[in-house]
């Protein structure tokens, strides 16, 4: 994805159903939290979701790995 | 005053003759702002700065388009050709916001649009929620949903252009003329289309009013970026610092007096390119 100066990550997590478990469904990158919304709901739009919610990756915690929360491959890890 | 307990109208029949010609200009002007911010939008699917912006570009453009044939539809029921509305208009037959009679040549011009113009059309539709006209009510609804995530795509990247010094300069510029526009398109405090439209209790509200609300969306983000156009008075409220004149005004076409549609943009939402397909 692109990325400018001044942007941020931001996790998405959604559900189709109010009984269902919140997922992370993916990523994108925003200055602000504003256009975070926007890009989260107008790219993960395949599913009519009952709730779709982001948050900074800034703002997770690693508990038992010593690498990056959502950190995809060991390659990346290094 | 709103005839609140009114009867309803389930039909264009329904409605006295007058009144209906009001509410056909009505919608057909928010069915042509629509189909233009429309394509506004997708001219930024490719070039937009990032390529999440040119997916919300992609989106706000479908969002758009599907709103205006919604409306286009609608005034079949007025006794129109939807295909003749769409297709074989003139540049003048045109309802739009000058604001949309050529393209803005930068991305911020486009932002600016798609704060300040997509919130004034939501403002429009919000007021149509509880109208007479019943057969606006789900329609309504639906808009207002999706135009939620313009409104968020908007105020972030006015944030995010105001952050500096030069930044805030060139959204001055932008933002200055289109905020005008804007406070313009609801039109004069009386008697025009909006005004007698509230009276008769198919909208909710008249110009000062709608004025108002949108200046209560729109103001905090313009005021946040750092510009002098909003202001908020004790009560809270929010208005502009600058005084409306109504010098080349048109009320019937709800924009400045004159112009029109370029070429460009209207060959290009006409669809001339496809005039073979649509001789089938």
């Amino acid at each position: 994805m692109g990325h400018l100066s001044g942007e941020h990550l931001y996790e998405i997590f959604a559900r189709q159903k109010r009984e269902d478990r919140l997922e992370h469904i993916g990523t994108v990158s925003a200055p602000n939290p504003a256009l975070a919304r926007a890009y989260a709901w107008q790219t993960y739009d395949e599913q009519k979701w009952f709730e779709m919610i982001v948050a900074p990756r800034e703002a997770f915690e690693a508990v038992n790995r010593d690498e990056q929360p959502f950190t995809l491959s060991p390659a990346e890890a290094r | 005053m709103s005839p609140i307990n009114a009867a309803g109208f389930r039909t264009a029949d329904d409605v006295p003759e007058e009144l209906r010609a009001d509410l056909k200009a009505l919608l057909l002007s928010l069915a042509d702002n629509k189909r233009l911010l429309g394509m506004r939008y997708a001219e930024w699917l490719l070039g937009a700065p990032t390529l999440e912006a040119g997916i919300a570009c992609s989106a706000m453009a479908q969002d758009e388009w599907g709103h205006s044939r919604i409306l286009y539809a609608m005034l079949k029921n007025f006794g129109e050709d939807p295909g003749q509305l769409e297709h074989q208009r003139e540049a003048d037959q045109y309802l739009n916001s000058e604001l949309l009679d050529e393209p803005p040549g930068e991305w911020t011009g486009l932002v600016v649009l798609n704060l300040l113009l997509d919130a004034a059309l939501s403002i429009q539709f919000e007021s149509l929620k509880d109208s007479r006209f019943e057969p606006l009510h789900y329609k309504v609804r639906k808009v207002l949903e999706e135009e939620r995530f313009h409104f968020e795509h908007g105020r972030g990247w006015i944030a995010r252009i105001a952050q500096t010094f030069a930044g805030r300069e060139v959204l001055e510029e932008a933002l200055t003329p289109v905020w005008i526009s804007c406070l313009r398109w609801f039109g004069v405090p009386d008697g025009e289309l909006i005004a007698r439209l509230a009276d008769a209790g198919v909208a909710d509200a008249g110009p000062d009013e709608l004025r108002a609300r949108w200046l209560d969306r729109v103001g905090p983000i313009v005021h946040q970026a750092g510009l002098g156009l909003a202001e908020q008075d004790e009560g809270g409220a929010w208005r502009s610092t600058v005084e409306l004149d109504w010098l080349d005004w048109d009320g019937s076409r709800r924009r400045s007096g004159g112009g029109s549609l370029d070429s460009e943009t209207l060959a290009a939402v006409r669809g001339d390119k496809n005039r073979a397909m649509l001789m089938d």
